[in-house]
């Protein structure tokens, strides 16, 4: 009972937090509904059956990428600009039409499926972490090595960026 | 129990997927599509979740695709935003259609 009550909770908070990030004026607004929305995201996979894979959502969405983007919304300082957030008609038009168009085409592709339901899924981390390490090992490796190469151009593109008088300062 | 239904699941997902592409579409700064983007991303994770549950049982190769799915998002969102932060200090804007320097 709590946990069906709990469950559409999750899935209202995640409508509420889409809706909130695509549609908000303000761009912290918007970051702040996306918080909501991937924390809520967690949850549901935790439904899933996968509570590692929630754990693993909020460490890494809400710790690293949110922290990220609300550190960057408030350093690059878009407010006393006041740059305008949405574009004409044309391309609010344009937006809604595409995603509800998109949306209503995959969902009669996916509701023509017949439903196989199958046992209850406990939690599989021994499996996965096999699995990551033996079939899937070059992909992992890959990624690692995506992420060291990100963090390095992160820090030389914030490097090179800055003007002559900042890096003397530096040194 | 409804949370033995996959079509809520992808319901959900195919929602995300609509609202990023709006917001991509409809957004003016490049923070407000790189959030959009994050939607996407997290529609992708949440339907390869729901396949991974209802339709596959041996192993958890979509748990695994989800944390690729998470990694990669992490570092893309670190790259766009030095990029950003590098364009606003060079130009003093964040808009994209002030941004015509590659158009020619």
């Amino acid at each position: 009972m709590i946990g069906k009550a709990v469950f559409w909770i999750v899935v209202l908070l995640i409508i509420v937090g889409g809706l909130g990030a695509c549609l908000s004026n303000s761009l912290i607004y918007a970051v702040l509904f996306l918080l909501l929305l991937m924390g809520s995201v967690g949850g549901l996979y935790v439904y899933l059956g996968s509570p590692f894979l929630g754990m693993m959502q909020i460490l890494i969405y809400l710790g690293a990428v949110g922290i990220l983007l609300v550190f960057s919304v408030m350093l690059a300082g878009p407010f006393w600009f006041k740059p305008k957030e949405r574009g004409g008609f044309l391309k609010i038009g344009i937006g809604f039409v595409l995603g509800l168009g998109v949306i209503l085409v995959l969902w009669k592709g996916i509701s023509e499926y017949e439903i196989r339901i199958g046992p209850e899924r406990v939690s599989q981390v021994d499996k996965l972490g096999k699995l990551l390490l033996t079939e899937y090992a070059l992909p992992f490796e890959l990624v690692s090595l995506l992420i060291v190469i990100s963090i390095i151009g992160a820090i030389m593109l914030g490097i090179l960026g800055r003007k002559k008088e900042e890096k003397d300062a530096l040194e | 129990m409804p949370w033995n239904d996959p079509r809520i699941f992808q319901l959900l997902s195919l929602f995300l997927l609509g609202c990023g592409l709006m917001g991509l579409i409809s957004r003016r700064t490049f923070l407000g599509m790189l959030i959009s983007f994050e939607l996407i991303l997290n529609g992708a994770g949440l339907n390869l979740m729901t396949v991974d549950r209802f339709f596959h049982q041996d192993l958890p190769r979509g748990e695994a695709f989800t944390l690729f799915i998470m990694g990669v998002a992490a570092s893309e969102t670190a790259v766009v935003l030095a990029i950003m932060i590098l364009l606003f200090r060079r130009y003093k804007t964040i808009e994209e259609e002030k941004l015509r320097g590659l158009k020619g």
